[in-house]
């Protein structure tokens, strides 16, 4: 049988084939979020079969999961992304014991038990300065992509203190800031760092090693650096950090 | 009339109200189709709620909703109205001891904002006179004073002081100082009795300093001097005992219907109903007498229902304990239809909940129910009591609902939900619902999803 996981996040899509005797991953594959989220999402995941060179007969059941999931119609069932990330990373990395996921619009912190079951989570999506929402605000000021963004951070020697917890008021700090010299590489860091902190705040009494960091935002490799150093353990990035919410959609049968 | 339960909007509400009339139902005078509400009284909200179809329920809601009316007419009739405040339970028991006396809750007020769907502007007038978003809600009853429109502004106003949340205080500080006057006592904060100290037992398994009940009975009786001056009467022991075994009528039949309804396999009756009958405690919503009448109604309704196995809610949904009265009704609806159901609340009143002693002289009955207030003590304490009722339920999961700016304590959600965790284990999550929750239903509705779905996945295969 091959099911198929959607995970709709604010700020793309993404697909998931699973073969569930085979139990390997077939196909993945991402796309743009936008205003029309289920036409996007049909387009992908039509994509996605015809690139694995399957027909959508051969899919015995679709999930979908993200903050859009209710928008899926084509989908048989809908399942939050935070059991859907937690049965993903299980599967990928079993001893996971905490998932850090920062996502575009919302940041959470999942406990885990033996056998990769939730225990509980904490989750922010009131305040922007915790997401992917807080580096996108700093790469359109800067007018620059997420990748070079990340290179920068990487070449940063003192990172800069963002204080304000704000993303609003960031914006304005990280303006000042470069108006005063400082040099981009570490004002980028600083964000990072800004974004682990707050992360962290959130994670509070939920670290339990080994912790693995997933979402779109676990790409950036500046990211985990700061996650580490803010919560005093090692971070590992699980495999394919942007697809593990729809893998655990395709891993779920609705339960 | 005993249709299967089901939750209906307020346009099939209409018809059905219609069709019920056909048979024959028999309304009190407050009874009538509930889309008068929103018509007459501008109770937006009422159109985005869903309803138990009872005819128990249709009454439960228009006695809610009339009270306003009621305390108006009651005024024409020439009752003095008795403003309580902040003690949620122990001063109407004596006001309504006294003939021709009502007492309600000013405060409230504070679901006004969620029934008008804020377009009664009490919260913006309310910052105009100074208490802004960072305060409680219950800011709203400070405009519903000074313009009118709602409730008629009592005879004697009564409000504990001491041990009461900071934005209370600050909100009945400028309620005075508007020209309001106030009959402050003083409640002290709950306490172990030390080693050597003389213990009282409170109702709800607590415990308290003799000295402390001493000084709440004398405070009561303070209370109730001014309220046999407001009446022209004498309040003696025994209409205070004759009051107290009303009280306990009600909280007795709360039981009964909370027992039927929490405790079941499968819920009778939906948890917005609920809410709203567990809120009749406080002080009968005007009218003693009706309120057992309705809360009878409900109770049969519940036991007709689970006798004939049939349910409001699924029996495989996920059981939660709630804490803490939502701003936005609007949220039980929401609970239910992502699968959960309540099992069991702590809606900050637990202590109108349980009996007032009868054995006790009355007014040390009713200062040692008064202690037992979940407000005035520990946070510990009201942990430990909502641990005790997950368990006694089986509840699968805990809710902290929290009200935007309410900070009677800042840690009070972190302490219940470290203490559940540690001590039952289940999944626990705070909330914050704010008095109209559209613009957050996504989260919302996510968080309470993710709930059940690990409520549900930690259940044995």
């Amino acid at each position: 049988m091959i099911r198929a996981g959607i995970d709709a996040g604010s700020r793309s899509i993404k697909t998931v084939l699973f073969d569930t005797e085979r139990k390997e991953i077939l196909a993945s594959g991402l796309a743009d979020q936008g205003v029309e989220q289920e036409r996007l999402a049909a387009e992908l995941f039509a994509r996605v079969l015809k690139e694995a060179g399957l027909g959508r007969s051969r899919i015995s059941g679709v999930v979908a999961t993200g903050y859009g999931r209710h928008a899926i119609g084509f989908a048989d069932t809908t399942i939050t992304e935070i059991t859907c990330h937690a049965r993903g990373v299980h599967w990928l990395a079993p001893s996971a014991r905490t998932i850090i996921e920062i996502g575009g619009q919302d940041s959470k912190v999942i406990s885990l038990e033996d056998g990769g079951r939730v225990r509980d989570f904490e989750m922010n999506d009131r305040c922007a300065a915790g997401t992917g929402r807080f580096l996108e605000m700093v790469a359109a000021r800067l007018e620059m992509n997420w990748e070079k963004l990340s290179e920068l951070g990487r070449q940063s020697r003192k990172p800069a203190i963002i204080s304000n917890v704000c993303v609003v008021f960031a914006e304005t700090e990280i303006i000042g800031l470069l108006a005063e010299g400082k040099p981009l590489p570490d004002v980028v860091a600083g964000v990072q760092n800004a974004i682990a902190t707050r992360v962290s705040a959130l994670a509070g009494r939920f670290i339990a090693p080994p912790v693995y960091f997933t979402g779109g935002v676990a790409l950036l490799p500046g990211m985990a650096r700061a996650l580490e150093e803010a919560l005093s353990c090692p971070i590992h990035v699980a495999p394919q950090p942007q697809f593990t919410g729809a893998l655990g959609a395709a891993l779920s049968d609705g339960a | 009339m005993n249709a299967s339960p089901r939750k209906l909007t307020l346009d099939e509400w209409d018809d059905r109200h219609e069709q019920l009339r056909r048979d024959g139902l028999r309304e009190p005078t407050y009874g009538g189709p509930l889309r008068r509400h929103v018509v007459r009284d501008r109770n937006f909200r009422l159109q985005h709620l869903q309803f138990d179809n009872s005819p128990a329920a249709l009454r439960l809601w228009n006695f809610l909703l009339t009270e306003n009316q009621r305390l108006h007419q009651a005024r024409a009739n020439g009752d003095k109205l008795v403003g309580a405040m902040k003690d949620l339970g122990t001063v109407p028991v004596m006001a309504y001891a006294l003939p021709s006396m009502r007492a309600f809750y000013p405060d409230g007020a504070w679901w006004t904002p969620c029934l008008m769907e804020c377009g009664d502007m009490l919260l913006q007038q309310a910052e105009t006179m100074g208490l802004d978003s960072s305060f409680c809600p219950v800011r709203a009853m400070l405009p519903a004073f000074e313009h009118g429109g709602h409730f008629p502004r009592p005879d004697l106003l009564v409000c504990s002081a001491g041990a009461i949340c900071d934005d209370f205080s600050a909100i009945a500080q400028r309620l005075e100082h508007l020209g309001h006057p106030i009959l402050w006592w003083e409640m002290p904060r709950r306490r172990q009795p030390d080693s050597g100290e003389t213990a009282c037992a409170l109702p709800g398994g607590l415990s308290a300093p003799k000295i402390q009940v001493d000084c709440v009975r004398a405070e009561l009786g303070r209370v109730g001097q001014a309220l046999g001056e407001l009446a022209g009467k004498h309040l003696d022991d025994v209409w205070l005992a004759d009051g107290i075994r009303a009280a306990n009528r009600v909280r007795r039949t709360l039981e009964s219907l909370r027992r039927t309804v929490y405790a079941a396999p499968a819920a009778a009756l939906p948890a917005l109903e609920m809410l709203v009958a567990e809120m009749l405690a406080i002080h009968f919503c005007s009218d003693r007498e009706e309120s057992i009448a309705v809360l009878d109604g409900l109770l049969a309704e519940a036991q007709s229902r689970a006798r004939r196995n049939q349910f409001a809610v699924s029996a495989d949904a996920a059981r939660i304990f709630w804490v803490n009265p939502v701003a936005d009704l609007r949220a039980m609806n929401l609970l239910e239809e992502i699968g959960g159901r309540i099992c069991g609340t702590d809606y900050m009143f637990t202590h109108a909940l349980d009996l007032i002693p009868e054995d006790l002289p009355p007014l040390e009955a009713l200062a040692r129910a008064a202690l037992a207030d979940p407000m005035v003590g520990p946070a510990s304490d009201r942990a430990a009591r909502i641990v005790r009722e997950c368990r006694a339920n089986g509840a699968e999961a805990l809710v902290v609902s929290r009200i935007p700016g309410a900070s009677h304590c800042a840690r009070e959600g972190e302490i219940i939900l470290q203490f559940a965790r540690r001590e039952i284990g289940i999944p626990a999550i705070e909330l914050e619902i704010s008095p109209v929750c559209d613009a957050m239903r996504t989260g919302l509705r996510s968080r309470l999803q993710a709930l059940v779905e690990i409520a549900r996945d930690r259940r044995p295969a």
